[in-house]
């Protein structure tokens, strides 16, 4: 817009102008948000719920549950594969990093990542919580609801 | 007694803040002089005393004294001094104290230094800030009482949370809730010329101050926090979109708007009644974050106060004074007289839509902090929101308001002429394309966005230095009276160039330390060796170690560059004693403005460790950045301009007022 | 006394900030804008306002001379700022000329709200939330009062201090295990001669109280480790009685059953007949092998543990008698866990103290009412020990 229009513009134009380029950014900005809502939120699920479901290959999922007890595998280059278990069903998980502090065989754990082909997750982030009885929350609900989990609360 | 009288304290200060919501108020839509003139020594009363208790509960922390509830489950006696301080706010019930401490100093200082704020809007602000002292008050002593007595206490304390035991943390809480609590004064005095049903020029001139404040230590204990989470979770990350972080995110969003719009109201008498609603939006985002960290609703890094009754006594506060105030605002913000008007093109234009463009970014940190709780309290189902959703929405808003930052300040107020504000621009438009094509020149298609990025923070930079040049006519005038004219500029304008050159630093090291990091996870066994941006970091064994409190198991890596040793890096894993809570330190050496960072996973049985090497060109610059900014806004702080009414020259001599916070004259 | 008083100046002082500017003149304050100190309020004008728009106008000059905005703009803005200027002066005259209104009634209302609500609602509140009568206790105070007004806690506290500052001294542990075990902490009492065992060496008696430790802290039961304390105290005195006889208590509780038998009769070979611990071991030997009368003195494992250390010396015997009073009156004080009434119980019942073990029985039923699980353990214990 060039200066003569600005200048010549009335009290109403003006505002209509203001009003109009909020509204944009606005509706952009909605816009934005609801498509990332759409596409860039991440579900959690239990092993149950991958095995009924069946997650499509490649969609991000947040996978919670208990690490079982002796599935921790250690091998070069920091990998790491272990068993995630709601005792009801296990997936199998291979994760390339540093574990958290509080991971532990028969704790709560939380990976984030893609369900593979051959059915293992991939998981590109781990993580336990600085607390020593911490379960993820939606770990102890999940489990709760499976009536395996006797935490105090 | 000590104890007890700081719990005394604190009950007598309930007790005052009800008279002071009450009184001063009264007093000001009456306009009752005595009643108005109550509220400065009661506010310097109420701080005092809450200070008193303040003290009262700091003592108990250094002797000892498990006597106290709070002490006994925080502290132990063998902890080191400053730990055993840093214990008064490192939990629940001294971090509310802490918050409800730096409330009333605020109100204190309005009421000590506001000697020449109309004497009607003192009162009422002094009011509205008392409806939140008390409401806040009324908070610790029925559910969070830190001041709790054991008749027969047991002679050793439960110890302190040993991630908190850093340096970092002891002092971040204090800044972030000096940036926080300070957003009360803007939110009162928002409300208070609601209630009044009058804006004067001179409220402007009073809230954007205060405002800088406020913004100025949230920027500082951001920044602190993001540094504290990079160095001490040993993850190599520097901001995860945590719901704790965005809690404090949102009302620096916000608060950064309303810096930007109450200059125009200030100037122009513009968006009078929009810079009302951010101000009460900028501190109803602040007891958000207060509300999400301290009811546990989310079960994050940094939430350690879980309790159910707690959340409903602040989300009720949180109804009360977020509810209210906008009700409020409803009824009589169209009461309120609309200010000049003036062309899209200008720096009105310029601000406004640096306005939108936060309070937009605002709101989608916003929704993607609270969409997930949302969801499981109405549905159960449980999602998570991570980075991706943020990048995708907070970033394509930051990107054009980031563009049209420089345009702001050489804009002409009213009616301005873009061709003639390009003119002056057009060096910093010409060497951020020399950057853009250096880098596609360095480092080739390796990241297709990446010297773009580059580009937008050189034209930052370069934007803001350009605008002090052009503003002086350095070229013009020639150096010698240039400079003078540099130096004669308001602090206002080098305020204005300073933060915007950090926001282009800030800008620089997200997207060098995100584009260009160098990132190896590896076993290594000892005498190994990995190479990494032209360092060659060699693992010598681990050896255990004991600290004060903790044992550790300590990596021992040496770093070469071409052949000479540069550094030694040690990261450890540590446990600490009295909790059995293990904790991971970084190994850092920085390098200019690079950072080569190393962090250590499990040890194996054969000796070998998980390591996690990253090269980081120019983080520090993301911290560094936000320093450069909270600096230019202490340098608006003291623009001499800002204190308006120092009428006689014999004030504004003198040293000890002017080396008071700003909004003060 | 002097906290009253502190209390009553702390509440004059808050009541005077708001008496003080309520009872000050209107003359006073009739030219200052605000209740702060009327030296630093004389002077300063009325209405702010003027002063933004006189500065407002300065820098609009200094915006014209950099050539910010052009002439046209800057006339326009200088009217537009006069026009502000003309109207904040006529507000302020206004105000000026308004009379204040009479206020007297409300003031007197206000002081006397103040006078009554500061004192009454800050004291009633304290009151119910405060401990008035509660001292500072300040843990070195504490720890350095006179030792003969030192409850035992405190004393173990103390010496717990000096050996977190000197964990090598050993003869520190050595004295502070047997303390523990009085109180009823065996768990610290097996660190504690663990300690000992450490700094000090390895002597028949400290391996044996040590096993004895792990073994009361594990209800009875001789687990691997107390096992492996008793045999070090074997090889370094092979003729000691006790650890032999935890050894044979522990073959018994293995259900090695001829091994057992060995061990007991081994122990009684050549014993001491009037020695307390002999009755017990025939009882096990007779049961082992079946050939037993009705039992001399009936009960589990625990009992008999607890039985042994009896028999040896009366030193003992106060021990025990101690440690099992001391587990009564703190249960009874501080309540405990399911475990620890259990403890009580079966110690009263071994010491034969059938009433005794019957009052444990009903105060751990209500002290673990709401717990189903605690409360049928506790009734199976009381079945058990035949109460």
């Amino acid at each position: 817009m060039t200066r003569t229009d600005a200048k010549t513009m009335t009290r109403k134009q003006k505002r209509l102008t203001l009003i109009g380029a909020a509204g944009v950014v606005l509706a952009a900005a909605a816009g934005l948000i609801l498509f990332a809502l759409n596409d860039q939120i991440v579900f959690f699920q239990t092993p149950t719920d991958i095995v009924q479901k069946g997650i499509p290959h490649g969609q991000r999922i947040r996978l919670g549950g208990l690490v079982e007890e002796g599935s921790l595998r250690r091998s070069d280059d920091a990998r790491v594969d272990f068993v995630v278990t709601d005792t009801t069903s296990t997936i199998a998980v291979t994760y390339q990093g540093i574990l958290p502090d509080l991971f532990r065989e028969g704790q709560g754990v939380v990976a984030e990542g893609v369900v593979g082909p051959d059915g293992v997750f991939v998981a590109d982030n781990v993580l336990a919580k600085h607390d020593e009885n911490y379960v993820p929350k939606e770990v102890a609900e999940a489990l709760k609801d499976k009536g395996v989990w006797q935490g105090q609360n | 007694m000590i104890v007890e009288l700081g719990h005394f304290a604190l009950v007598l200060a309930f007790a005052l803040a009800l008279v002071q919501s009450v009184l001063p108020l009264v007093g000001a839509l009456r306009e009752d002089r005595p009643l108005m003139a109550v509220a400065a020594p009661v506010s310097v009363g109420l701080f005092l005393l809450v200070g008193l208790s303040f003290l009262g509960l700091t003592a108990a922390y250094l002797t000892s004294d498990f006597s106290v509830l709070n002490v006994y489950a925080n502290s132990h006696s063998a902890k080191p001094l400053i730990y055993k301080i840093s214990g008064v706010w490192g939990n629940h019930e001294g971090s509310v104290l802490l918050w409800v401490l730096i409330l009333v100093f605020f109100g204190a200082l309005v009421g000590l230094f506001g000697s020449t704020i109309p004497a009607p809007l003192k009162a009422a602000t002094l009011s509205v800030q008392a409806w939140v002292t008390t409401g806040f008050l009324a908070f610790l002593l029925f559910t969070s009482n830190p001041f709790e007595r054991i008749p027969s206490p047991p002679l050793e304390g439960q110890g302190l949370n040993p991630i908190l035991q850093d340096i970092g943390l002891a002092i971040h809480p204090p800044l972030l809730y000096v940036g926080y609590v300070g957003l009360s004064i803007t939110f009162s005095f928002a409300v208070a010329a609601l209630l009044l049903g009058r804006i004067d020029a001179a409220w402007a001139r009073w809230v954007r101050p205060w405002t800088l404040l406020a913004w100025v230590f949230l920027t500082l204990g951001i920044a602190m926090g993001s540094y504290w989470a990079y160095y001490e979770l040993g993850w190599g990350g520097w901001w995860f979109w945590d719901p704790v972080e965005n809690a404090s995110l949102m009302p620096w969003l916000v608060g950064t708007a309303l810096l930007h719009s109450a200059i125009v109201m200030e100037k122009r008498e513009g968006l009078k009644v929009w810079t009302i609603l951010l101000a009460i939006f900028a501190f109803s985002l602040s007891l958000l974050g207060t509300f999400l960290v301290r009811s546990g609703v989310l079960t994050s890094v940094h939430a350690f106060a879980t309790d159910p009754a707690r959340g409903v006594f602040i989300l009720g506060l949180l109804v009360l004074f977020i509810g209210g105030s906008l009700t409020l605002y409803a009824w009589r913000a169209p009461m309120l007289k609309q200010g000049g008007l003036f062309a899209p093109i200008s720096r009105e234009g310029a601000l406004v839509l640096n306005n939108l463009f936060l309070s937009a970014a605002a709101a989608a940190v916003f929704i993607g902090t609270l969409y997930p709780l949302a969801l499981d309290v109405v549905t159960g189902e449980k999602i998570s929101v991570g980075a991706p959703f943020f990048n995708l929405t907070f970033g394509p808003l930051m990107v054009p308001l980031l563009l049209a930052v420089p345009f702001g300040p050489v804009l002409a107020w009213k009616r301005g002429d873009l061709l003639a504000a390009c003119q002056r621009l057009y060096a910093a438009f010409g060497l951020a394309v020399v950057a853009i094509l250096f880098c596609y020149w360095l480092w080739g298609g390796k990241a297709a966005l990446a010297p773009l990025g580059v580009g937008l923070a050189v034209w930052l930079m370069v934007g803001a230095v350009a605008e002090l040049i052009t503003r002086v006519r350095l070229f013009d005038v020639g150096l010698k009276r240039g400079v003078a004219r540099l130096v004669g500029l308001p602090g206002s304008a080098w305020g204005t160039a300073i933060a915007h050159f950090g926001v282009g630093m800030t800008v620089l090291g997200i997207v060098t330390a995100s584009a260009f990091q160098d990132e190896r996870i590896l076993t290594m066994r000892p005498g190994e060796t990995v190479e990494l941006s032209g360092y060659d970091v060699t693992f010598d064994g681990v050896a255990p170690r004991r600290g004060p409190n903790f044992q550790e198991d300590v990596g021992l890596f040496t770093l070469r560059k071409d052949g000479a040793v540069v550094d030694r890096l040690e990261p450890s894993k540590r446990i600490y004693e009295a909790s059995r809570m293990p904790t991971t330190e970084a190994g850092i050496h920085t390098a200019g403005f690079s950072q080569l960072y190393l962090s250590l996973g499990e040890a194996r049985g054969d000796g070998g460790v998980d390591v996690r090497v990253y090269f980081k060109p120019l983080v520090t610059l993301i911290w560094i950045g936000c320093v450069v900014m909270s600096f230019g806004g202490l340098v608006s702080i003291f623009d001499r301009r800002l204190r308006v009414g120092a009428p006689t020259a014999a004030r504004s001599r003198s040293k000890s007022r002017s080396a008071l916070p700003a909004a003060a004259e | 006394m002097m906290f009253w008083i502190s209390i009553a100046a702390l509440t004059a002082a808050a009541a005077l900030s708001v008496l003080m500017p309520l009872a000050r003149t209107r003359q006073s304050l009739a030219l200052s804008s605000d209740g702060g100190p009327a030296g630093a309020a004389t002077g300063v004008p009325l209405d702010a306002d003027v002063e933004v728009y006189r500065a407002q106008l300065d820098e609009l000059e200094r915006d014209l001379e950099r050539g910010l905005i052009n002439k046209a703009d800057h006339a326009s803005a200088r009217t537009e700022i006069a026009r502000r200027l003309l109207a904040a002066e006529e507000e302020r005259t206004r105000r000026l000329q308004t009379p204040e209104r009479s206020v007297g009634r409300s003031r007197r209302l206000a002081t006397l709200a103040v006078i009554a609500l500061v004192p009454l609602l800050s004291l009633g509140l304290y009151l119910t939330l405060g401990s008035p009568d509660l001292p500072d206790q300040p843990l070195l105070a504490r720890l350095e009062a006179p030792v003969e007004n030192q409850s035992v806690d405190q004393l173990v506290a103390r010496v717990e201090r000096h050996l977190s500052q000197n964990p090598q001294d050993g003869k520190g542990w050595d004295v502070v295990a047997p303390v523990y075990m009085r109180i009823g902490r065996p768990e610290d009492a097996a660190r504690a001669y663990g300690n000992s065992i450490r700094l000090l060496g390895e002597t028949e008696g400290r391996l044996t109280s040590q096993g004895e430790a792990l073994t009361v802290a594990n209800n009875g039961i001789i687990s691997a480790a107390a096992q492996q304390a008793f045999e070090a105290a074997v090889r370094l005195d092979p003729q000691a009685i006790k650890p032999r006889f935890f050894l044979a208590l522990a073959l018994t509780q293995d259900g090695s059953r001829d091994a057992a038998v060995a061990a007991w009769t081994r122990l009684l070979d050549g014993a001491d007949e009037t020695a307390a611990w002999v009755p017990v071991a025939r009882q096990h030997l007779a049961d082992l092998t079946g050939t037993a009368p009705a039992p001399a003195l009936p009960g589990p494992d625990a009992a008999q543990v607890d039985a042994a250390s009896r028999m040896t010396t009366g030193d003992r015997t106060a021990m025990i008698e101690g440690m099992v009073a001391g587990l009564d009156e703190r249960l009874r004080s501080e309540g405990g866990s399911a475990e620890e009434w259990q403890r009580l119980i079966r110690a009263q019942a071994v010491l034969g103290r059938a009433d005794a073990a019957r009052e444990a029985a009903d105060l751990a039923r209500t002290a673990l009412v709401d717990n189903q699980e605690a409360l049928a353990q506790i009734n199976a214990l009381v079945a058990e020990l035949g109460l």
